[in-house]
């Protein structure tokens, strides 16, 4: 588990790393609610962008190790590209996983009104598995870390923008919103609404279903560029 | 012992054939130095040796398993010292190395010991809680190759790993090489310049357009371009030589005087230098000699036509 454990400590060992893993998800708990939108506090409904940030941050770890040759050097290794890959993203994981507690869990502490607490949790963990395939499919197009993380800003502003995280969806035209249901941020605003407003438990099955969705299908896109 | 074979490797890129039909055989205890011009197919070789990259025709044999040569057990005991610095440099060298330890299956003590005889190898046994961030290019490019040595590999792999570095850590890591060989270590070493190849290798191989042009040992190769010997002579009075006299001597077969120096050039093996040198001080002071001798630079060139480096590379 080398490579597991070095990816948890390089995760950490880099102090813009860092802000993103520790200090701004603690400061998501203490945003206040909204008056009418969001339904959960403000800190709630941006832990998302969060998430697809901390996403693209460790996914460039990979990018890196590629970019630079280690990822060559570790094919002449008796380690596979499938052990390389799955102990990374098992350590990106936990570490988005333990944010995810967190955060849900000081809320709780702190007095927000999450309404569904464990759900939420659940909603959080299914998003930030999506956002971190997202990313990876992300960096196997590009080789240079620096570029690939300007675009993906790009990105991250386009798929918050349209997938109501910031706006609620509602307010959109028909065809924004019909458009809005391709970006995984959508899903993640309605399970933010089923959390508040706690309807179906299909509905909310059906919005991790999607979220899983992504995953699998970014994941695969992600897994397919090896070494160069 | 054969280490590794190479039987008619192909390997293509599109319609550019960057390995075109190699045989190549690298024994126990040989540093075979590779040599080729940019985009001779010395990197695609490597690759295609270590597994990185298929190949389409042929067949390759490390440590004696052509059915499954790319094996854990085999990797285990194979090392790549890659070109460009894989080095981690967000941890110390001595996380560097525990990193590449653990990834061949190091673990406890054992990890501990190889670690900090890695770090003493190359020379930065004192660094090793030092950030990597802040070593210079020369004791990165050190800790690059500590990187492949946790797991005392038989068959080290190196691709240009002097590339960019100052002359004392170059001559560093010749001569870590030069150990690493009399440990046992297996190397091909791939670089563009002439001269550690010359300082180490016991086989050179050249290539050039993916096929191996010549290999041997470098007197064996300098052998095949010497046909002509060239000796320079700086004489005090230079009208007094016997010009045509020397022309005699067996073997000469061509004098030149410029200012006090005479340039005569021999047939390769004629052994007449005595009696040149006996002739010239019955006539004139001897200041200095010179004899050129054919480098590796002069058999490449014979051979590929080519400069080993660019001039503005140099």
């Amino acid at each position: 588990m080398t490579i597991f454990t070095f990816a948890l400590k390089r995760s950490f060992s880099n102090k813009t790393n860092l802000l993103f893993l520790t200090l701004f998800p603690i400061a998501c708990i203490f945003f206040p609610k909204g008056e009418e939108w969001p339904f959960l506090p403000y800190g709630y409904q941006y832990f998302g962008i969060i998430i697809l940030f901390i996403g693209i941050r460790l996914a460039t770890i990979i990018l890196e190790d590629r970019a630079k040759g280690l990822v060559k050097r570790l094919a002449v290794a008796p380690i596979s590209h499938f052990q390389y890959l799955s102990q990374n993203l098992l350590a990106y994981s936990i570490i988005l996983i333990v944010q995810c507690v967190l955060v849900v869990y000081g809320g709780v502490l702190f007095g927000q009104e999450l309404y569904q607490p464990g759900w939420l949790l659940l909603l959080y963990i299914s998003f930030s598995f999506s956002s971190l395939a997202m990313a990876l499919a992300w960096i196997s197009i590009y080789r240079n870390k620096d570029v690939s993380f300007l675009m993906y800003m790009a990105i991250i502003f386009i798929v918050v923008m349209l997938g109501g995280i910031i706006i609620p969806v509602e307010i959109f035209p028909d065809l924004l919103k019909r458009l809005a249901v391709i970006f995984p941020t959508y899903w993640l605003g309605q399970g933010i609404n089923w959390v508040a407003f706690g309807e179906e438990i299909l509905d909310f099955l059906l919005i991790n279903g999607v979220l899983w969705l992504y995953t699998v299908v970014f994941m695969i896109i992600g897994s397919i560029r090896k070494i160069q | 012992m054969t280490i590794a074979t190479m039987q008619g490797v192909v390997k293509r890129y599109g319609s550019h054939v960057a390995l075109d039909y190699i045989n190549l055989n690298i024994h126990e205890g040989e540093i075979i130095g590779l040599l080729g011009p940019n985009g001779a197919g010395k990197t695609t070789l490597i690759q295609t040796l270590t597994g990185i990259t298929p190949f389409e025709r042929g067949k390759i044999e490390i440590f004696g398993d052509s059915k499954n040569p790319f094996s854990n057990q085999n990797k285990e005991k194979m090392g790549l010292v890659t070109q460009e610095i894989t080095v981690l440099e967000e941890l110390t060298a001595k996380e560097n190395l525990q990193f590449f330890a653990g990834v061949y299956g190091l673990k406890g003590e054992e990890k501990k010991k190889r670690v900090e005889e890695a770090l003493g190898f190359v020379g930065l046994g004192d660094k090793g809680g030092k950030m990597t961030t802040n070593f210079s290019g020369g004791m990165k490019r050190r800790l690059n190759i500590a990187c492949a040595l946790t797991h005392r590999p038989k068959f080290l792999i190196m691709d240009e790993p002097t590339v960019g570095i100052d002359p004392q850590s170059r001559n560093y890591i010749l001569e870590a090489v030069k150990k690493l060989r009399e440990n046992g270590t297996t190397i091909l070493y791939t670089t563009h310049y002439m001269e550690e190849v010359q300082a180490i290798a016991t086989k050179v191989v050249i290539m050039d357009q993916g096929q191996i042009i010549k290999e041997g040992t470098v007197e064996e190769l300098i052998k095949t371009v010497q046909h002509e010997e060239k000796v320079r002579i700086d004489v005090t009075d230079i009208e007094r030589i016997p010009v045509e006299a020397l022309e005699k001597i067996s073997g000469v077969k061509k004098i030149s005087v410029s200012g006090n120096q005479l340039t005569i050039i021999s047939a390769f093996g004629s052994g007449n230098l005595d009696r040149i040198l006996t002739l010239v001080k019955e006539h004139a002071g001897v200041l200095e000699i010179q004899a050129d001798k054919p480098n590796l630079e002069d058999v490449f060139l014979t051979l590929t036509g080519k400069q080993l480096r660019d001039k503005e590379e140099e």
